[in-house]
């Protein structure tokens, strides 16, 4: 890890090689290369012996690409197409299911259910396909956890089972239920063995590097775009006050000041912690610990990077900059920027995607843009924080035979087909004629039917690579291609990638009071000179060991 | 039979209990079984649930000494003893939260307890049925909102970009800071329960007003007995048992003030005022996923409640009351 | 009470009871508004708000105090799900049977526990106050439930959650505050336990007895987590796991199933939770007349004198 950092970390602050430029093209790059093409890549040395032996797991990587590009994403980030594809290609000609017996699969659903297997056409067209019925049972998705919790804890698992990877984060002891509960599936995809599989084969290889507990492959990703938030400003509101996006946190501050008006109920900020932490260089990835160029492990709250982006928060809130109902966790984010109350907030890209839904019909100025990349003194590098690089994972559960196993492998190579496939348009819009209608371009637009029986579960059970299509984006796959595209470059390198962590209970339980501490601070109900005594007892009540042991991870994993 | 039935009379009067427990140990336990073998079996179906879906994965909460993986089971998980509990109870952070716990239910208990008995009272003495039955059937609907809905609404109102904050700016007044005010946040929290839950708090009441037998007060009227006295000399012994039974039981409550509320409202007036042993416990066990440690807690509580129970319910007896359960 | 004053009497007023001060009728009816207010008033801006078009809640920033435009478009896409028809079946079988079997669980029960020195009741008490303390785990809850093959089972969403500790204790409360002499005499007269419950006690327990079957019937119409953990068959699930699924409509963390281009109008999320509010109140609304009819005075009376 060290090798390739140096050339980076001369000529910057300290804190920023990490995360620099230099860093993520050597060592991503050399990653993605090292897998994505046979192993013609730099030949990183930096990721030592455990990860060699976890990149061996590896799917071998061979792209589909069934329609090329109209804008590229660069560095990995997800490509854009501009318009619907016309020649729809059948991906799989082979009917996956061979056995005719149902499969069971749960995962998780936000909104209405649609009807039950036995009463769904769509359900049937897919199942007609796959050659094998598969039974949903789709199950609230903000329960989910508690639901996992206890089938997991009983031993009780469907044949397929999806987890958002937000869920096995606080799901303890979880590489022992992976081992009691799940097939391993190492032997199923490993190296070229994936190849029997292309459509899983065609699934990013940092996904997949995800999928690993204790040495084995043990999941089927369903990928993420690789990005986690991002900040929003309303543009339409922004023109009218003749205000532009910050480039230094100076200008933010400054930009907060002008705009805020509690007479005209508008005030600048929301949802702002992340933002303001990302803007300072604050280390953003597992839990706000980061490798230093001396090979040290710091938390963010022992950097002054964070006890700036702190002091900087302070005032924000102070000077009555965030919207008042932010203060509470009721507070209806999306609502109060939709109706311009707040004009700037952190939410997910999943946000704008529904904004860009449903409110542009209500008011057609409507205009929700991300803010491109900057620092805080608009010299240093920015850091963009990424999110992990899979939304769901799919495991399949132990104790079955190996022909049931390579069926369910074969469908959710069949649900894995990429874009521009006659099998991704099923799974995202049904039967053509009964669930949707095909509009002047081309695009297919559901009717009542398809609204109703439409529903993502096929897609969560594998996925193919994230990308960005009008589908979502409407006029705007221009405008998020070209944020990724500049955001990639600084995305921050998290040292601990692939490596399964599962922090002690005593470091995990010391997260909420230290951020409790930390809120007073902000809220402006503690001093900010608090911030050393919050960080001794810190130290004193865990952080230390917490540095011992993401050290250790480190250490053991030769990085 | 006649015996039976004067035994259980002198039973049920106080003033000679203690004849009636002399008498009682002279009746073999056969023959207690055999006269009262009818009530047990109607007891029996209600208490056979309880044992299948509450008692015997209530015995789970061993895990509380242990150092428990649910994929190792009970069976597979290492004994700790009480090395939990002395985690637990050495951490001042638990401690802060229990008094903080307390120090609400306290509170709660003067400024919400009385609210649901009044307003049963209030409506019971409205005298056109109409009002009365309009009023009975709206005041507890805000049972059914959501803590987010409940405090959503606070916040639209009383908050800083609410209708009052507004209305106050418009006169060129420096809006009150109400909802991210630590020192007032018991009031509000309190302000939140009595309009959210004191309407269906009063039922039970209006239930138990409806049982007082009108010719008491048709007579304590005719004795010259004012509306003061009647309601301290016949309604508020009508209303006695079940007022002293809800005390109680919300003494054995006393470390469970609410979850909800004080998780949506933490940030607002930070955790020094919202923590109470739930959250807490939310935070160090659950998020976490140590599940002893949950487990630990809600036998901690458990046992606290079951004390405060104990006590509680031997003051009542002190002072004549019947309590949850009576003394034989 | 002189001739002047009964000409202004209320007619439903005792003839023992006297006229009011002024100042107490005058600071009664205040209390009554201001109860009425505190509570008829969010109940308006829920309702307005679950008919307000999205531009409406948008131009308010929330919550619609004042009603604009109306639209009965949350109504609309929380009724035309193919399945609430049959989530409202659902809820309202497990509703009735569930209440049915907890009234008649609990007052036996009550019942069974009420008489001063019958054998055990002190123990047996014991065993349904404690579950008032000690709460069991998830995963052994799921363990027994699934190995009693109640798993996909309405039963599943009615027997762990049919005894109600809080409301049996009510229960025995009032019977224990029936007259004592009512049961000597009926025990005179012969009369068995069961018969002595069926024609002495429930008669004067109407008010409590309806009000415990209201705390249980709201338990069983609101609960969804037992139906979460234990109803994997999405054909069976109640109607609040279907509403809260709609509340959920585009809040997927993913954003993966977002809405695809030119769908109908979506209505807008607040006013989806609003309308679900409504729905929840409106079943209480209907349900609370038949508890009320047994609010009424002089039950005893009757009972003792005749």
């Amino acid at each position: 890890m060290k090798r390739p950092l140096t050339a980076a970390a001369v000529d910057r602050r300290g804190f920023l090689s990490l995360l620099g430029v230099g860093a993520l093209a050597t060592t991503s790059g050399g990653l993605l290369a090292a897998c994505g093409s046979g192993g013609g890549g730099a030949g990183d040395q930096g990721m030592a012996t455990q990860t060699d032996k976890l990149l061996q797991l590896m799917p071998t990587y061979k792209p589909v690409e069934l329609i090329p590009p109209d804008i590229a994403g660069v560095g990995g980030a997800p490509n854009g197409y501009l318009s619907y594809p016309r020649n729809l290609v059948q991906a799989i000609t082979e009917t996956p299911g061979t056995s005719g017996k149902e499969i069971s699969a749960m995962a998780p659903h936000w909104g209405t259910v649609p009807p039950a297997l036995g009463g769904n056409a769509y359900y049937d067209a897919i199942n007609t396909r796959l050659g094998v019925p598969v039974k949903f049972s789709l199950q609230d998705g903000v329960t989910y956890y508690e639901k996992l919790n206890t089938i997991l804890g009983a031993k009780d698992v469907p044949e397929v089972l999806s987890i958002p990877s937000w869920n096995v984060a606080g799901l303890a002891h979880f590489s022992d239920a992976a081992e009691a509960l799940f097939t391993d599936l190492t032997p199923h995809l490993q190296g070229d063995k994936a190849l029997t599989y292309p459509m899983l084969a065609n699934l990013p290889t940092k996904s997949w590097l995800e999928c690993i507990w204790n040495g084995k492959l043990m999941a089927v990703p369903f990928p993420s775009d690789g990005f986690a938030w991002g900040f929003f400003y309303r543009k339409d509101i922004f023109t009218k006050l003749g205000a532009v996006p910050p480039t230094t946190a100076q200008e933010l501050y400054d930009l907060g000041k002008a705009v805020t008006d509690p007479n005209a109920k508008r005030w600048a900020f929301g949802a702002i912690t992340w933002e303001v932490e990302r803007l300072f260089g604050s280390p953003g990835t597992q839990e706000g610990w980061r490798k230093n160029p001396d090979g040290t492990v710091v938390n963010k709250i022992e950097t002054p990077e964070y006890a700036a982006a702190i002091e900087f928060m302070t005032k924000l809130f102070t000077d009555g900059l965030v919207h008042p109902e932010m203060m509470n966790s009721t507070g209806d984010a999306k609502q109060l920027f939709n109706s311009g109350e707040m004009l700037m907030t952190t939410d997910g890209f999943g946000g704008w995607e529904g904004a860009l839904a449903t409110e542009p019909a209500i008011n057609p100025e409507f205009d929700m843009q991300p803010v491109l990349p900057y620092s805080h003194d608009g010299k240093a590098t920015p850091i963009i924080r990424g999110g992990g690089k899979v939304v769901f994972y799919s495991f399949i559960r132990k104790d079955l035979s190996e022909d049931r196993v390579k069926e369910i492998l074969r469908v959710m190579n069949w649900c894995g087909a990429p874009y521009g496939s006659q099998e991704a348009e099923l799974i995202q819009f049904g039967v053509e004629g009964q669930h949707f209608t095909r509009g002047a371009d081309g695009t297919p637009v559901k009717n009542d039917l398809g609204n109703t029986e439409v529903a993502a579960p096929y897609a969560g059970i594998s996925g193919a690579p994230a990308i960005i299509t009008p589908a979502k984006y409407f006029d705007k796959v221009q405008a998020r291609v070209d944020w990724n595209n500049a955001a990639m470059p600084f995305m921050e390198k998290d040292p601990w990638e692939g490596i399964r962590l599962e922090i002690p209970s005593k470091v995990a339980a010391l997260k909420q009071p230290t951020e409790d501490k930390i809120n007073d601070i902000i809220r402006g109900r503690t001093p900010l000179s608090e911030l050393e005594s919050i960080k001794k007892e810190w130290l004193q009540k865990g952080g230390e060991e917490g540095r011992e042991f993401y050290a250790k991870a480190l250490s053991d994993n030769g990085r | 039979m006649p015996t039976i039935t004067d035994e259980r009379a002198s039973g049920a009067a106080p003033v000679t209990a203690a004849p009636a427990v002399r008498r009682r140990r002279r009746t073999p336990l056969a023959a207690r079984l055999r006269r009262d073998w009818p009530l047990l079996a109607m007891t029996v179906p209600a208490a056979g649930l309880l044992v299948v879906f509450h008692y015997i994965p209530t015995l789970w909460n061993a895990i509380a000494f242990q150092d428990y993986n649910p994929y190792a089971g009970v069976g597979g998980s290492a004994w700790v003893g009480l090395g939990t509990f002395e985690r637990m109870l050495s951490d001042p952070g638990f401690w802060d939260a229990t008094v903080n716990t307390l120090a609400l239910t306290g509170f709660q208990l003067v400024f919400f307890f009385p609210i649901p008995i009044a307003l049963a009272l209030l409506l019971n003495s409205v005298l056109s049925r109409r009002v009365r039955k309009v009023m009975q059937s709206v005041v507890y609907l805000p049972h059914f909102f959501s803590w987010v809905l409940v405090i959503s609404f606070f916040e639209q109102m009383l908050g800083g970009a609410g209708l009052l904050a507004q209305e106050m700016r418009e006169l060129g007044m420096e809006p009150l800071n109400i909802m991210n005010n630590p020192e007032t946040f018991p009031l509000l929290v309190t302000a939140q329960s009595v309009w959210m839950d004191a309407g269906w708090g009063m039922i039970v009441f209006l239930a138990a007003l409806s049982a007082i037998n009108p010719s008491l007060y048709e007579a304590a009227a005719s004795d010259g007995a004012g509306r003061r006295r009647r309601l301290w000399h016949v309604t508020l012994p009508g209303l006695r048992p079940v007022i002293v039974l809800l005390l109680i039981l919300k003494l054995g409550n006393a470390l469970s003030v609410g979850f909800e509320q004080f998780l949506i409202q933490r940030d607002a007036v930070g955790a020094g005022a919202a923590e109470v042993l739930d959250t807490y416990v939310y935070f160090q066990g659950v998020v976490v996923g140590d599940l002893s440690y949950g487990a630990a807690a809600g036998i901690f509580k458990g046992v606290v409640g079951l004390v405060l129970i104990l006590v509680a319910n031997r003051v009542a007896h002190a002072l004549g009351e019947q309590g949850v359960y009576s003394k034989q | 009470m002189t001739t002047a004053t009964i000409k202004r009497r209320h007619p439903e007023r005792p003839v023992w009871e006297e006229e009011p001060s002024p100042v107490g009728k005058g600071l009664k009816g205040i209390a009554l508004t201001g109860i009425a207010l505190a509570v008829v008033f969010p109940m308006w801006v829920v309702l307005v708000t679950s008919l307000s078009p999205e531009r409406v809640i948008n131009e308010s920033g929330g919550l619609v105090v004042i009603p604009g435009e109306l639209s009965l478009r949350a109504y609309e896409q929380i009724l035309s799900g193919g399945t609430v028809t049959r989530a409202v079946l659902v809820s309202t079988g497990v509703t009735l049977v569930g209440t049915v079997f907890s009234v008649v669980l609990s007052v036996l029960a009550a019942y069974g526990l009420s008489r001063r020195g019958s054998v055990l009741h002190r123990p047996l008490l014991f065993v349904f106050l404690l579950t008032f303390l000690f709460g069991p785990g998830l995963v052994p809850s799921y363990l027994m439930v699934t190995g009693l093959g109640l798993k996909d089972s309405y039963w599943a969403l009615i027997l762990p959650s049919a005894i109600n500790a809080f409301n049996l204790v009510v229960l025995r409360a009032f019977f224990m505050a029936i007259p004592q002499e009512l049961f000597d005499s009926a025990r005179i007269d012969g009369a068995g336990e069961v018969r002595i419950l069926t024609r002495i006690v429930l008669p004067l327990s109407k008010a409590v007895t309806a009000v415990v079957a209201l705390f249980y019937a709201v338990g069983y119409w609101n609960a969804f987590f037992n139906a979460v953990l234990y109803i994997d068959d999405n054909s069976m699930s109640p109607l609040q796991v279907l509403l809260r699924g709609m509340v959920l409509q585009g809040t997927n963390p993913t954003g993966f199933a977002g809405p695809t281009p030119g769908t109908a109008v979506v209505a807008p999320n607040l006013a989806i939770k609003m309308a679900v509010v409504m729905l929840a109140v409106v079943p209480a609304l209907l349900v609370f007349p038949f508890v009320q009819r047994h609010f009424t005075k002089g039950v005893i009376t009757g009972a003792v004198k005749g």
